[in-house]
């Protein structure tokens, strides 16, 4: 995102943060129409592809309230105006064109009659899916495996390409679907919102959310191409009451919006022209130089992401939604296990509420009962696979899964190990503080040498690890 | 707070999970944000909650956001008492 669309949306945020009326409504249609605006440009102008891929963004969102939608807040008296709120903004977008706007978007919008013809579409869809999933209690597990499907298919590169060009000359058209997988802004983050909704509606755990709630959350702007991943019940919570914004809220707002652009555009922007690339990969041969470029990119990497947390705490506390923290100072942490509570929290967290914490219980209350230690190395390796895979499907992040995954069982065995022994001469004064400090640069050094098995293809990561452990090179 | 729920607990932790019998354990200590009990623990801790106090704590609550120190827990088990 660059610095003007920030600013754009903070525009937005502080005249929505204003509404004494209709906030929800306001973060809704801008949502929508942001959704748009964001969406990079996938090939020149004069294609529609980014709109439509907006536009499922869009559609996936609101499929999503139909599928799960309690009862009591089904009715059209209930949610008709965010109806024509959604179909509002898609037609605002779609008619920019007319009004000599065409290049606000980066692509062109389609006819009109084709975006009423979507529009049509997905209230249809959406009611045939509201009518179903009331009635089917499978519905719900099965819009979840699609979802996974969609996810894998976006995720693995040359998979969508292939897919799309054996759908294209079925159809007799000449396409270039590859691109599709790398620009289709916020999809892992909004298939991620949809899959928990999709989970706790099963488990009879998700509040009833009117059509408004439900999009404004699966798409809220501030969080929308780069999390957090909130959850929903915590998100209708501050949009039913929103936090009202005093001084101290103000000090906040304005704290974390300016250290958040000072760590994307200054800290990040500055150390990305030294942080460990593949050209440097191929062609520094000094340790001490090759140990810059991981350093610079560990940094880089974490004021970046850090840096847009920060905007989007800071932009959707302006509308009085306290999106939750994604970072707790990962690199201070003395162990694996708390650095993996502090990095990029909420997907972590999403994974161990979905997928590790049903796995273990799973395991440790079943009659056949394994060994403590093996269920420990099922349970952490598979968690962080998955976590790696979320990133892309790639032997990289598989790599960089199981480095995280096997540090975390080799963590745990340890001070498993170590407690009963040595556990009280440790946690004495001085001695506590030692090891801490030498828990902090040692996790820090294991994570980072974890960055270059998640920034560089496998085949460039022997050189790396050779120079950097001064095995080769020099 | 029940101060039998407590000694129940502490036991079970200092014990069980930090393996280190007889360490006290302060109810506002941080547990999980702390360091001391980690996500696997946590399920374990989830599941001797169930089977001592009759008390579900589902998966997703199992986060620094619902409890993190022996006081929130237990304020979490006597409300669902």
């Amino acid at each position: 995102m660059s610095i003007v669309q920030i600013l754009v949306l903070t525009a937005i945020a502080l005249v929505i943060g204003l509404m004494r009326r209709g906030r929800l409504y306001g973060m809704l249609t801008a949502s929508v129409v942001l959704i748009y605006w964001l969406q990079p440009d996938i090939d020149f102008l004069g294609s529609n592809r980014g709109f439509w891929l907006a536009s499922a963004t869009l559609a996936l969102a609101v499929a999503g309230w139909f599928l799960t939608a309690a009862p009591e807040t089904r009715s059209w008296r209930q949610n008709w105006p965010a109806g024509v709120a959604i179909a509002g903004a898609v037609l605002l977008v779609d008619l920019s064109r007319y009004a000599g706007l065409e290049h606000l978007f980066g692509f062109l919008t389609p006819r009109p009659h084709l975006t009423l013809a979507f529009l049509a579409g997905l209230l249809l869809a959406g009611l045939a899916l509201g009518y179903l999933a009331s009635r089917r209690g499978w519905l719900l597990g099965l819009a979840g495996v699609g979802i996974l499907l969609l996810f894998v298919l976006i995720k693995a590169p040359g998979l969508m390409e292939w897919f799309v060009s054996k759908a294209a000359s079925r159809l007799g058209v000449e396409t270039e679907g590859g691109r599709i997988a790398f620009s289709w802004l916020g999809f892992s983050y909004i298939a991620f919102r949809l899959l928990h909704t999709f989970r706790d509606r099963q488990m009879g755990r998700l509040p009833a959310l009117t059509l408004a709630e439900y999009v404004t959350y699966a798409v809220f702007f501030p969080a929308f191409s780069a999390g957090p991943i909130d959850r929903a019940e915590r998100f209708v919570q501050d949009v039913r009451r929103p936090q009202p914004l005093d001084a101290e809220g103000w000090l906040f707002v304005g704290q974390r919006f300016f250290v958040g652009l000072f760590k994307k555009f200054v800290l990040a922007d500055v150390l990305a022209f030294l942080a460990l690339n593949e050209v440097f990969a191929a062609q520094v041969s000094k340790p001490g130089w090759m140990w810059m470029t991981v350093y610079a990119y560990a940094f880089q990497i974490y004021f970046d992401f850090s840096g847009y947390t920060d905007l989007a705490i800071a932009l959707g506390r302006l509308m009085g939604v306290r999106l939750p923290e994604n970072f707790a100072a990962p690199y201070l942490k003395p162990n694996l296990t708390q650095f993996w509570n502090a990095w990029h929290m909420t997907l972590t967290q999403w994974f161990r509420a979905y997928f590790f914490n049903p796995l273990t219980r799973a395991l440790r209350a079943s009659k056949r009962t394994l060994l403590v230690w093996l269920i420990i190395f099922i349970t952490q390796v598979s968690t962080m696979l998955l976590i790696g895979l979320w990133h892309g499907i790639a032997w990289n992040f598989v790599l960089w899964g199981l480095w995280h995954g096997i540090g975390l069982f080799v963590q745990n065995r340890w001070s498993e190990w170590v407690r009963p022994h040595a556990g009280r001469w440790a946690d004495a004064g001085w001695r506590q503080k030692v090891l801490y400090g030498l828990g902090v640069v040692l996790t820090f050094h294991y994570v980072a040498l974890g960055w270059v098995l998640f920034v560089l293809p496998v085949e460039s990561v022997p050189r790396v690890f050779g120079i950097l452990l001064g095995l080769a090179g020099g | 707070m029940d101060n039998a729920m407590l000694d129940t607990l502490t036991e079970y932790i200092t014990t069980k999970i930090l393996k280190q019998p007889g360490r006290a354990l302060n109810p506002q200590e941080p547990l999980i944000s702390g360091g001391l009990i980690d996500s696997f623990s946590l399920v374990d801790l989830a599941l001797f909650v169930e089977d001592t106090f009759g008390v579900h704590i589902d998966d997703t609550e199992l986060n620094a956001s619902t409890f993190d120190t022996l006081e929130q827990l237990i304020s979490l088990i006597e409300a669902r008492r």
